[in-house]
């Protein structure tokens, strides 16, 4: 026979009033609830100043900007589409990428391994470092005129610092303990270099890859703006242009998602080539 | 053998060939003193060798640059030679041509720009970090909107600006101010989440509510994240800023180097770039000496 | 151990440091030591005497100043393989799983798959570490990253084992077990071994012969007792006090 016990008394339940504050106030405690409401009131601030035209007619309606993306997609703009846009621009930042990065990193890391080449190029760099790449917009104009390479050289020499800066110090401050096992395990000079070397200072050369990447996305949204026919930057200057500032947020919204997917990817690449990094405290 | 338990002293002595000792005597003293010296002067001659390289690599530089634009190896159009553009330079100071103002006032009116922006992030963007890192609330309310500002490159928000603002000197602050503002806040942010637990506890045990640990503790250990993110917000505000003049604007050491394009003066570009960086690295340099006053004695 | 061969011999060995263009630093000064095969030598005292440096020039890291160390008779010139070290702050590659650091050595010579892997797996069981092989070093405590640094060294098959100050990072207990351990291993493996440690205690328990460096720069070696106790030692063993004693008040140390 099951054992039944009866309950002796009511327990106190709270009014259900009670129970509704309090649901409430647990929720205002959690995170996830305050960001979404975070957003919602985001969102609904945008539409009322949109539709009380606070800012003038300056300030489109979100739902204004998400017709305006998906048009985008449909229509062409200046003979290309949305997608055609943005390949346009990530195919520059790529070749402007590879190029400064497969100059950057081993520079970087001959520096690192030889005093004597440090003391030729560091003076240099140290000299043209202060210099933000976006400076170089107008001479690379100069000498290459509207075209793609102008474009692409702006994007490698944003590109270059950071790269040429993590790998020289990535190799720098290898600890020297690890260079000492490695010969005493018998290693010639040239694998301690590829087993420690190497592997020690990947995960800098890795971030190094990852900041000029970043750079090279803003590098040549400033580069199209200056001056293109196509691509992310030319859609939100036609933007401007055309007294349009729906398309001009249209284009940052997917300027902003790219930028986004961009560092998930990266840091998802870098999980799989460095799985020995140990992770931060979040 | 040695016996268990006995000490020998003094050491074990070495063959006892009393030739052998001198050699080794005479030996080690002519090594001791000729070794040691040819030991010191290889690392004194590395050690100054080392030293005068960078300095011949620099003049290299400098001297290969000017022999390659007055050779006419790359057309004058192209590049300006060294020599040209301090002659710009000294030109600029007395006179307004050809783009419409002195030196200076291009080098003020950027300066104005980006201090104003850049205190305006430090005094918005690093309070809202720190109490973002502490209570709730506010992280869940700022969080979402701060990590949909955060992607987007400051370069982007330039037409969007333009539009709104003008050409003006509210424009460009405003867009330099967004872009500070995203370093100060992730490191105050993070410098508080850093904040040592057991700190945190022991206020806890003395009676000390939110509010007062946020105060005393969580902000002073936050510090050093805090001036990191100074550096690093200059150095947005500054690449910002010459997007900005870049693209538009009537004076500024940006518009400096545009007016150089569109005149085909290609001194006037390089003098604008040498100008930018070099005051942002006079900026960079006195934020760091005020750092080390400030933060003297807390460790890094 | 009448008889026994010597297996590494310094003789009148000096080392001086030059740093910073004028400022020497004395580290060691005529240092005459013999070690003898399938001994465990252990080499005591306290901190900045100079012992790590002795190890170092041993295993080929540095070279001597003046005199020479030889090895089987042969000059010891470079590091190599048949000298293996196992280090104070364990120097794991963090860059390779356990199986990776163990097999390393074996790597660098160029030795084929199969045969590495069955090698590293034979001293990784030896060391205790079954069922790691695919962990990181950072995933590991202390006392398992020595054993690790211990299982990379012995799978050199080395000559002579030099270890230096291996458990100085470790806690109180984890130290006494990992001695334990070592003295185990070095019970099935043989072979020469050179321990430097600064704890009179862990010195008694584990070495044939204990040779005391002088406290202060530049060290010299100033005592050498014979441990002739049975093992497995115990700490608290009327012999091992008296040793103890003898060797405590001999010295500066007071561990």
């Amino acid at each position: 026979m099951a054992l039944q016990t009866r309950a002796t008394t009511i327990p106190n339940r709270p009014q259900p009033p009670r129970r509704l504050i309090k649901f409430l106030f647990s929720a205002l405690g959690n995170r996830y609830f305050l960001y979404t409401l975070s957003v919602v009131m985001f969102l609904a601030f945008w539409d009322l100043a949109a539709v009380k035209k606070v800012l003038g007619n300056f300030l489109p309606r979100p739902i204004e900007v998400l017709s305006q993306l998906l048009s985008l997609n449909t229509e062409p703009l200046a003979s290309k589409t949305l997608f055609e846009h943005l390949w346009a621009s990530i195919h520059r930042v790529l070749i402007g990428w590879a190029i400064g990065v497969s100059i950057a990193v081993p520079l970087g890391i001959f520096m690192g391994l030889n005093p004597y080449v440090r003391a030729i190029v560091k003076p240099v760099f140290d000299l043209l470092k202060p210099m933000p790449p976006i400076s170089w917009i107008s001479l690379s104009i100069l000498w290459f005129g509207l075209g793609e390479e102008s474009k692409v050289f702006i994007i490698a020499i944003g590109s270059f610092v950071p790269c040429i800066l993590n790998s020289y110090n990535g190799i720098r401050l290898i600890d020297p303990a690890l260079y000492d096992a490695a010969r005493m395990m018998g290693a010639n000079r040239r694998q301690e270099i590829i087993e420690v070397g190497f592997f020690a200072s990947a995960p800098a050369i890795f971030a190094g890859l990852q900041i000029s990447l970043s750079i090279a996305w803003s590098c040549v949204l400033a580069a199209e703006l200056v001056g293109s026919r196509s691509g992310m930057g030319f859609i939100i200057i036609l933007g401007m242009n055309q007294s349009s500032p729906a398309l001009i947020i249209a284009g940052m919204v997917v300027i902003a998602i790219t930028a986004c997917l961009i560092s998930v990817l990266m840091d998802r690449l870098e999980k799989m080539v460095c799985p020995w990094k140990r992770e931060l405290p979040q | 053998m040695l016996e268990e338990g006995e000490g020998v002293c003094p050491p074990l002595k070495p063959l006892s060939d009393i030739r052998y000792r001198l050699l080794i005597k005479i030996y080690r003293t002519a090594y001791d003193f000729f070794g040691e010296m040819a030991m010191m002067a290889k690392e004194n001659t590395r050690g100054r060798l080392l030293k005068f390289i960078p300095f011949i690599s620099v003049a290299a530089f400098l001297i290969s640059w000017q022999l390659i634009v007055q050779l006419g190896v790359v057309p004058k159009m192209l590049l300006a030679a060294p020599l040209d553009v301090l002659r710009l330079f000294i030109d600029k100071l007395t006179q307004p041509h050809p783009d419409g103002a002195l030196l200076y006032v291009h080098v003020l009116v950027s300066l104005e720009e980006a201090i104003l922006g850049y205190f305006l992030a430090l005094a918005i963007g690093i309070p809202l970090g720190l109490l973002m890192g502490w209570f709730h609330t506010i992280e869940g309310f700022a969080r979402p909107i701060f990590e949909m500002i955060r992607p987007i490159p400051a370069v982007a928000w330039i037409p969007l600006t333009i539009f709104w603002f003008g050409i003006g000197l509210s424009g460009k602050v405003f867009i330099i101010w967004l872009s500070g503002i995203v370093p100060c806040v992730i490191n105050s942010f993070v410098g508080v989440t850093l904040t040592n637990p057991t700190s945190v506890q022991m206020a806890k045990t003395y009676g000390a509510s939110k509010w007062r640990i946020f105060c005393t503790i969580c902000i002073p250990s936050a510090l050093p994240m805090v001036f990191g993110a100074l550096q690093m917000a200059l150095a947005a505000c500054w690449t910002t800023l010459v997007a900005a003049e870049l693209i538009a604007a009537n004076t500024g050491l940006g518009f400096l180097i545009t007016m150089g394009r569109r005149l085909t003066m290609p001194d006037m570009v390089v003098l604008g770039m040498i100008l930018v960086g070099l005051t942002g690295f006079i900026i960079g340099v006195i934020i760091d000496a005020v750092e080390k006053k400030l933060l003297a004695g807390i460790r890094r | 151990m009448k008889n026994a061969q010597v297996k590494i011999e310094f003789r009148n060995v000096s080392k001086t440091f030059i740093q910073k263009e004028t400022q020497k630093v004395h580290v060691l000064n005529n240092i005459n030591l013999s070690v003898y095969e399938n001994e465990f030598l252990v080499i005591l005292g306290p901190g900045q005497s100079g012992k790590t440096t002795l190890l170092r020039i041993v295993g080929g890291l540095e070279s001597p100043t003046t005199g020479e160390v030889a090895l089987d008779g042969r000059e010891i010139t470079a590091p190599g393989p048949d000298r293996s070290m196992v280090f104070q702050t364990y120097s794991l590659f963090p860059w390779r799983t356990v199986l990776g650091n163990v097999e390393a050595g074996l790597r660098f010579k160029g030795m084929a798959k199969q045969q590495r892997r069955q090698i590293a797996k034979k001293y990784i069981e030896l060391v205790g570490l079954n069922g790691f092989e695919t962990a990181f070093p950072h995933q590991l405590s202390g006392g398992m990253k020595q054993r690790v640094g211990i299982a990379r060294a012995y799978a050199n098959k080395p000559v002579v084992l030099l270890l230096d100050e291996p458990f100085g990072q470790l806690d109180a207990q984890t130290r006494m077990l990992m001695e334990k351990e070592i003295i185990r291993i070095w019970e099935e493996e043989k072979g020469t071994v050179v321990f430097v440690t600064n704890n009179i205690d862990e010195a008694i328990y584990l070495g044939d012969r204990i040779v005391i460096l002088e406290g202060k720069l530049p060290g010299r070696i100033s005592g050498e007792y014979k441990v002739n106790l049975p093992r497995p030692r115990e700490h608290t063993d009327i012999e091992f006090l008296k040793l103890r004693k003898k060797i405590f008040n001999s010295t500066e140390l007071i561990l």
